[in-house]
């Protein structure tokens, strides 16, 4: 704590009875200031530094998400096998859990400042224009990560617990992996989506029903599409053979159906959210992930240029 | 203490100032122009030094004070000229000024549920101090502006007048080598603006920080500044100390118990500049000469004279002499904003 004693006389500067010190210990450089402010929206994506209200959604968010580690944990306690894949992990409940939690949590990270014009002492300091959403940008994406790896990571832990040898335990890890990389691909789309959408306006229910919307209707609308095609496509029972381009062409149209056409591209072999394997098509699905996720970017850099000139 | 010596303006666009002027200036702009896209002109070649110390930068609303500080700042580009904030341009520097430079945006700029505490600390680290160093100085921060007891309270709780102080904190946590404070008074009732003026007064003179006090109220910051710029349409109007403006408006104040008329008719006569004022009259003091000659007009007249007293004009009254037209605009704005 800083001492109230005034200088001695004589000494350099101004004895006055107020007591104000001047600085002169070190000065943080931009980079610093930067991750400053991303380690500071990353706490602010899970409550913390404010109220205890603030902490209710993500705390029931994260134990949400949890929760099929614990179930499967317990499961393979009792000698079955592992019931939940690492790649997809539970793919309706991540869905929904996540689109809630960007949702609610992309406008605590942007919409506060700008419902309470704080960006003008922002711009203030010694940073750049960029810098302000690029901070919050990664301070988001780490969330979403801690969101979507830490699950997989207890599920990792739970079946280890449970599994005897070091091939099963290699295994494991082998399986591990692909789902760690996977969970990146979707907390960087996540958070590229989520915050300029949550940027476009300072009022917090307005900006969670945007980010909501965008990912449900989105959602839907390529479930209903994968499914009208299949219902198209597979007239006869049994698997079919390979699905048709309309077929693959319609989960281009939400995050989610681009993420699970990427994984399989890449050699993921569960199926989920109906989407089916695109093969070479594959390629399209990256291609738009990228451009999407780009894009994005590039808006919410745009937001903040325009925001600094304001 | 600071030197309290305004650097008088540069006559002429384009004019450099004299070396002395740029030795103690904290801030120094050269024709410096700004024009928004449509045309609008905010800035039309101002050139001007700011001298260490508190000085006022006075304009009705729309003259360019914020679009100067912005610029001040590093954050617009100026369409021409340069600015130079010490010592750093403002337009290759602008990081290393806000680094230096404490500022305090003029309209609302503050979250409303987070603690003072928490969100001075906040910007402190945004200034570039480590988190302990940015908790400290935080404390302090809010115990100099007096909401020291209060500092853990949300800031949506806070009166007008307690929120005005904590944009001043997060203003002054990072120790700044300069302070530009936009309308500070803004908002405040009588008492509040008083209570802010007096401690702005005390950072710039206890605390040694220079101090650029914004505003459109003359006649409120005149009395802690020591040096005042006016700026109208974007163009310099005039700058000096405060001391200069004050000396150069010495006047006499001459009330008789009557025949005033008579005696305006004679100071006239006799080549004095003569101003009726309520039932009195104002002479301007130009050297001794000026008392004889009332002393004779009176005299001469046999008018009997109950008071005469030297008098200091308010430097709003220098404006109204200066800039008839100036003045009317400006007291449209303070008779919307009089309290």
């Amino acid at each position: 704590m800083p001492t109230e004693t005034h200088p001695a006389p004589g000494a350099a500067g101004v004895i006055h009875d107020l007591g104000y010190r001047r600085y002169d210990g070190p000065r943080l450089g931009r980079s610093r200031i930067v991750a400053a402010l991303a380690w500071h929206s990353f706490r602010s994506a899970f409550g913390f530094g404010r109220g205890a209200r603030a902490k209710v959604v993500p705390a029931i968010a994260f134990g949400a998400l949890c929760l099929p580690a614990v179930v499967n944990a317990f499961a393979m306690s009792r000698g079955e096998a592992r019931l939940v894949d690492y790649d997809t992990y539970i793919a309706v409940l991540r869905n929904l859990v996540m689109t809630v939690f960007v949702a609610v949590q992309a406008p605590e990270l942007v919409s506060r400042d700008l419902r309470g014009r704080v960006l003008p002492l922002y711009f203030s300091r010694p940073i750049k224009p960029g810098d302000y959403p690029l901070a919050k940008f990664a301070g988001f994406t780490a969330a979403c990560l801690v969101m979507l790896e830490v699950p997989l990571l207890l599920l990792y832990a739970g079946a280890v617990a449970n599994v005897h040898g070091g091939g099963a335990v290699w295994a494991e890890t082998r399986a591990l992996i692909p789902g760690l990389l996977i969970g990146l691909m979707w907390a960087v789309t996540l958070a590229a989506i989520s915050l300029p959408l949550a940027s476009l306006t300072g009022r917090r229910g307005f900006a969670t029903g945007a980010v909501a919307i965008a990912f449900l209707l989105t959602y839907t609308l390529a479930e209903i599409l994968l499914q009208v095609e299949t219902l198209g496509t597979h007239t006869g029972p049994g698997q079919p053979a390979s699905a048709s381009l309309a077929e693959k062409v319609s989960g281009l149209f939400s995050p989610f159906t681009l993420f699970d056409g990427v994984r399989m591209w890449l050699g993921g072999t569960n199926q989920a959210n109906g989407v089916p394997d695109p093969g070479a098509f594959g390629a399209v699905y990256a291609l738009v992930l990228i451009a999407l996720v780009g894009l994005c970017l590039a808006g919410l850099g745009a937001r903040y240029r325009k925001a600094n000139r304001s | 203490m600071p030197a309290g010596t305004a650097v008088p303006a540069v006559p002429g666009p384009g004019t450099p100032a004299g070396p002395a002027g740029l030795a103690s200036a904290v801030i120094q702009a050269t024709a410096l122009t700004k024009v928004y896209p449509g045309d609008v002109t905010a800035l039309a070649g101002l050139t001007v030094a700011f001298a260490p110390g508190v000085t006022g930068l006075i304009g009705a609303n729309g003259a360019g004070k914020s679009t100067l500080i912005k610029i001040l700042l590093g954050l617009l580009e100026p369409t021409q000229g340069m600015a130079k904030v010490l010592g750093y341009d403002c337009v290759k520097d602008g990081m290393k000024i806000r680094q230096l430079v404490g500022y305090m945006p003029e309209h609302d700029c503050l979250p409303a549920d987070i603690s003072a505490t928490e969100f001075v600390t906040h910007m402190g680290r945004m200034s570039g101090l480590p988190a302990t160093a940015a908790r400290e100085r935080a404390a302090e921060a809010l115990r100099h502006v007096g909401l020291h007891e209060e500092r853990y309270r949300q800031i949506g709780t806070y009166s007008t007048g307690m929120k005005q102080r904590v944009k001043l904190a997060q203003a002054l946590a990072g120790d700044p080598q300069l302070l530009l404070l936009d309308e500070p008074t803004n908002g405040l009732d009588p008492a509040g603006r008083n209570a802010m003026l007096e401690l702005i007064g005390r950072i710039g003179e206890e605390f040694g920080i220079p101090i650029v006090v914004a505003s459109h109220l003359l006649g409120e910051i005149e009395r802690i500044c020591d040096g005042l710029v006016a700026i109208e349409a974007g163009r310099l109007l005039r700058a000096d100390t405060m001391d200069n403006f004050t000396r150069a408006s010495q006047t006499l104040l001459i009330e008789v118990e009557d025949g005033v008329a008579a005696l305006h008719r004679e100071l006239v006569r006799r080549g004095v500049r003569v101003q009726p004022f309520q039932r009195a009259l104002l002479v301007p003091i130009a050297g001794m000469s000026t008392y004889d000659v009332v002393r004779d007009s009176v005299a001469a007249l046999g008018v009997p004279l109950s008071r005469l007293e030297q008098r200091r004009h308010q430097v709003e009254e220098i404006f109204r002499d200066d800039q008839q037209d100036y003045q009317a605009s400006y007291q449209a704005t303070e008779a919307a904003d009089a309290y």
